[in-house]
């Protein structure tokens, strides 16, 4: 029989291992690399020290401490996920202007391999 | 490059832009009709066809632009108006490749450009909306304060600043030629106007925007949210004494 400690613990481990795992190989990049290191060592630190739920929970008035970290979980996630639509956002807009501008350019060049031009005039450099 | 002689850019110039998607059967002949009619230069901005479109669109005379991805009808309409904006065009006209849209409307747009002077003209035709659409217009003119009568006509003409408004990037994550156009147009103040033409049911294919009540649901749905972000700045228009419509 597994006592509490010892289960929070290997779920925390197994956790943080893997997301260092998923880091280490470059699976995640960058500021998503940080991110997840972080959420890494707090797993790894709540699951091998569950005692430090209680002491969070006395520092922030919190009378039923194990709620905390399913609250705070539950916010990152969501912070997380808005996160993501935003950078989607980013990437459609991107995506649609390149698109645009790889047709104008191919439209450039099969008029310029061929017959008249027309110079442009200079473009917003912008994607 | 250089074996290539530099010409000027035209200035004052128009561009008839034309979206189209599997249009294969109707955009030569709409081409043909635009070259007939207008001394303009003619783009059709093939937006990832399955079919002979571009092929059919340069048999006519037009320049074409082919979209790698499909972009959707206003993915497809601001390629062209991008394009006009770096080749120098003054003016730019849209209108559908399905061949609702007369051709002979288009010196309408111009003459009614010419009269008021304003930045944007749209050709409506209110005969046309079905009973859903003018429900669906009437909510949008609530909600937008946008004193129009038809917000999805495809018909319209756009004059320089129109041009340049449109090409930013603010405009690029928009779905159709409709109401966010609009209020990005009128956000910065230019005037917007109507005048009716005449249009026919289209030869082939079918509205993007109003292709089931799934479409339609979600359609209202976006815009709505769209029009709820950007309530304040049509309020702030409107308070300092601009009216969006004229």
């Amino acid at each position: 029989m597994l006592t509490g400690q010892i289960t929070s613990a290997i779920i925390g481990i197994a956790l943080a291992g893997a997301i260092l795992f998923l880091v280490r190989r470059d699976h995640l990049h960058g500021p998503y690399a940080l991110w997840w290191f972080g959420v890494a060592a707090a797993t790894f630190a709540l699951g091998v020290f569950p005692s430090l739920i209680a002491w969070l929970g006395r520092v922030t008035g919190i009378g039923y401490a194990p709620v905390l970290p399913i609250v705070v979980g539950l916010s990152l996630v969501l912070i997380r996920m808005l996160k993501l639509d935003i950078d989607r956002s980013r990437q459609e807009r991107q995506i649609r202007r390149l698109t645009q501008k790889l047709a104008i350019l191919e439209q450039e060049l099969d008029r310029l391999g061929g017959r008249t031009s027309t110079p442009a005039l200079p473009d917003d450099h912008t994607p | 490059m250089s074996a290539i002689a530099p010409e000027p850019a035209k200035a004052a110039t128009c561009l008839v832009v034309m979206p189209a998607r599997d249009e294969a059967p109707t955009v030569g002949s709409v081409v043909a009709d635009v070259r007939r009619l207008l001394d303009c230069a003619v783009l059709v901005v093939d937006d990832a066809s399955a079919d002979a479109t571009s092929e059919a669109a340069s048999a006519a005379g037009a320049s074409v632009l082919r979209l790698p991805l499909g972009l959707g009808a206003w993915g497809a309409t601001q390629a062209g108006i991008r394009y006009a904006r770096r080749r120098g065009f003054g003016q730019v006209i849209t209108l559908d490749a399905d061949g609702q849209h007369l051709p002979e409307s288009l010196p309408v747009l111009l003459a009614e450009q010419a009269r008021s002077g304003a930045d944007v003209v749209i050709g409506t035709c209110v005969g046309r909306l079905s009973r859903a659409k003018r429900i669906a217009w009437q909510y949008l003119r609530v909600l937008t304060g946008l004193k129009l009568t038809d917000f999805t006509s495809g018909l319209r003409l756009y004059d320089a600043q129109a041009i340049e408004v449109l090409s930013g990037q603010e405009a690029s994550l928009l779905d159709y030629q409709d109401v966010g156009v609009l209020m990005l147009l009128s956000r910065a103040g230019l005037t917007i106007t109507e005048t009716p033409v005449t249009m026919v049911p289209r030869r082939a294919g079918r509205s993007r925007v109003f292709a089931s009540w799934r479409v339609v649901a979600r359609y209202m749905m976006h815009t709505t949210v769209l029009c709820l972000a950007q309530i304040d700045a049509v309020r702030r228009h409107r308070t300092a004494g601009a009216d969006p419509t004229c």
